[in-house]
């Protein structure tokens, strides 16, 4: 694949993507603001139509990776490319493909929901004749169009979300970027935009998420990327991380505190024996089944009054792979 | 569509925006367009009354040789003049609302007629040199005047002038020229700078540099959308000195083409500023802080070669010192310095055209931190 595509993009009309290039492609990509790494030497792949989540606590590199992405930060050192497009020689075509939502939403919060399209329309060349049309359709979409006079300052967080997601569709792009999509707004507000998201996912866009919720993350993603400290700690499936990091989790209430707990800990395939007074916390690991055997031993001293067997969390999982909590 | 009339889009789209956000910000607009104006007018009343001493004359002789010694003191253009008694004088002088008080003392006409020395009582009150020396020398030359009128044999030694001009300038004509010039600085600076440093502080800025517009183009629009608006109290500032303070362009044309390349400058400036500085509080401060020192080092009072040389050098460093010679120019035809009309004009677009490069220059490398 050649790292230039084309010298010039036609505003209005963003090129056609070969569907075997990867829509994000980042090779060793470093950030550095004094000594600080923000994002250090981190390499991934994401795919045409994938919905990918970038998780990390606030700090992780996150932010700085999709600043990247989109040229507004200079990579340090490394390469970035958007559907084969070099972000650093080819940063207009890249914006022309890319629609973003930024974490500050970017919105002119003192002229209306209609002159904020307006204007993002005129700025991506979007033809005269389709415009009027285009504003219309994008936000009947986000559900904005009875609004679409009101100032912006007006305007809940969730409807200033929807609107900068109406704003960032608009030229139709080929990736959109959302940089925390639901911080800070109510759960009604936060549904609204993973049905959005979810919706253009069913389109075949490709959609690249940061977020530090883990739910968001698992109900969206395809793919996540874990980032700590700027660097990649995992990248995979939610389930496959939770398959490959996770084993299961057994609950256990007994009647009275046990004292067998080391002979848990002694079992194959035990990873973790987290007791607090009648409550044990057992994670497992790998394929093995040793509920059993758990049982067995608990069961021997005491009466066991609840068991609860489940799959591990992202919450879990993060602070298995990097030892911190997500929202430390 | 071509990438000229996309660019020209551009242009249009982030005029017209930002004059749109501008016009939310009634506060700000006011401000925008009445603070040249007040400018305008303070320094004019400061002018108008802040340079003659307040002084009060005690006739106690009323008789024609007083009375021309009176009008020789209107004449001396160092003084207002008031009649007071003596009581009354002396309770003005302690109230501090007067400089001084010139005594004519009751044998004024006859002691003059008999040729006897006359002592003329003056009280000043010196709490300010500048006044205090402006009454020192007043009073003698008030005398010498006097004379020069009532006994014109005697004195034998008067001036032969020679004038540069055809017509004398006045004070006011020539500082609210400069004025207007310091207006457009403020007016120019404060409408791009706010309107730069807002898209920083709002993020907004992350909408226009995540877009495939080209930055020579935004900064176009935007600088369009400044000239725009600081035209409104260019206007307003024109109005007053032309039509109530009855200063009218020997040059129109000129005076329009000056002002519009001075307002270029300080609108790339403000862009500039905005653009490093990225809060608007921070670059109100500054602009202030430019504008307020190059008010004063570049001419506004009076030609600058009457100056002492480090000001001199200093003024011809900034864009004010020419802007300044040249509205002089427009409005009164005549040039401050020996350069010429086109060496000053060339000059003042070198400036214009090296901001604006620069200040796109800047937007082009301007990223956004996390």
């Amino acid at each position: 694949m050649s790292a230039t595509r084309s010298n010039e993009v036609i505003p209005g009309q963003p090129a056609i993507g070969n569907r075997n290039v990867p829509a994000i492609e980042i090779q060793v990509l470093c950030k550095t603001f004094g000594k600080f790494h923000a994002v250090d030497h981190l390499t991934l792949t994401v795919q045409q139509g994938e919905v990918f989540g970038l998780l990390g606590p606030n700090g992780s590199g996150k932010t700085t990776t999709i600043n990247m992405i989109s040229g507004l930060t200079v990579p340090t050192s490394g390469v970035v490319k958007v559907l084969g497009y070099d972000v650093r020689h080819n940063a207009r075509e890249v914006r022309q493909i890319l629609g973003a939502v930024p974490q500050e939403t970017a919105l002119y919060e003192e002229l209306s929901a209609w002159t904020n399209m307006d204007f993002h329309a005129d700025l991506f060349g979007i033809p005269r004749r389709e415009k009027k049309q285009r504003i219309n359709d994008m936000l009947t979409l986000v559900q904005l169009a009875d609004r679409k006079n009101s100032r912006v300052s007006t305007f809940s967080g969730g409807m200033k979300r929807r609107l900068a997601l109406g704003r960032a569709l608009l030229h139709d792009p080929q990736l959109i970027y959302l940089d925390e999509p639901t911080l800070g707004i109510d759960v009604q507000a936060r549904r609204a935009i993973w049905d959005y998201i979810l919706q253009l996912r069913s389109q075949g866009k490709t959609v690249l998420i940061t977020t530090n919720y883990l739910e968001e993350a698992q109900a969206l993603c395809d793919r996540l990327a874990i980032i700590d400290h700027g660097k990649l700690i995992a990248v995979d499936t939610p389930e496959h991380l939770k398959q490959t990091y996770g084993g299961n989790v057994v609950e256990l209430e007994t009647a009275h505190v046990i004292t067998a707990v080391d002979k848990i800990h002694a079992l194959e395939n035990i990873k973790e024996v987290r007791q607090e007074k009648t409550h044990l916390t057992i994670t497992t690991q790998g394929t093995g089944n040793v509920v059993p055997q758990i049982i067995n031993i608990v069961s021997q001293e005491d009466e066991i009054r609840d068991i609860t067997i489940r799959e591990p969390n992202l919450d879990e999982i993060f602070l298995r792979l990097t030892g911190t909590a997500l929202r430390d | 569509m071509s990438r000229i009339s996309y660019n020209l889009r551009v242009i249009w789209a982030c005029m017209k925006k930002d004059i749109k956000v501008s016009l939310t910000d009634r506060i700000f607009v006011i401000l925008g367009v009445f603070l040249p104006v007040n400018f305008l007018i303070l320094f004019s009343l400061f002018v108008l009354s802040g340079g003659q001493a307040p002084t009060a004359v005690v006739m106690n002789d009323t008789g024609p040789y007083a009375q021309q010694f009176y009008h020789s003191m209107a004449g001396a253009h160092s003084f207002i003049l008031q009649k007071a008694t003596a009581s009354e004088a002396s309770r003005l002088i302690q109230a501090g609302r007067i400089v001084a008080v010139v005594t004519i003392p009751a044998d004024f006409e006859t002691r003059i007629q008999n040729k006897q020395p006359v002592k003329v009582d003056v009280d000043i009150n010196n709490l300010n040199t500048d006044f205090t020396n402006d009454i020192r020398r007043a009073v003698p030359l008030s005398i010498t005047s006097f004379y020069a009128k009532a006994f014109p044999n005697v004195v034998t030694i008067v001036p032969h002038e020679t004038d540069q001009y055809t017509q004398d300038t006045g004070y006011i004509p020539y500082l609210t020229v400069s004025i207007l010039v310091i207006a457009l600085v403020v007016g120019g600076l404060l409408q791009s700078g706010t309107s730069a440093a807002r898209e920083w502080e709002n993020a907004t800025m992350k909408e226009v540099l995540l877009s495939p517009a080209s930055r020579w183009a935004v900064v176009t629009g935007k600088m369009l959308g400044a000239l725009v608006m600081s035209l409104a109290s260019v206007i307003v500032v024109l109005a007053v000195l032309i039509f109530i303070i009855g200063v009218h362009p020997l040059h129109w044309g000129a005076m329009i083409g000056f002002t519009l390349l001075t307002l270029a400058i300080f609108i790339a400036l403000g862009t500039l500023l905005g653009t490093l500085i990225k809060q608007r509080q921070a670059f109100t401060g500054l602009a202030f802080g430019v504008a307020i020192p190059l008010f004063f080092v570049s001419g506004a009072f009076g030609p600058i070669s009457f100056n002492v040389p480090i000001l001199q050098v200093i003024a011809q460093i900034t864009p004010v010192y020419y802007a300044i010679v040249l509205q002089q120019y427009a409005f009164h035809g005549f040039t401050l310095n020996t350069y010429g009309l086109a060496a000053n004009t060339l000059i003042l677009f070198g400036f214009a055209i090296g901001l604006i490069l620069l200040s796109a220059l800047v937007l082009r490398r301007s990223t956004v931190a996390n």
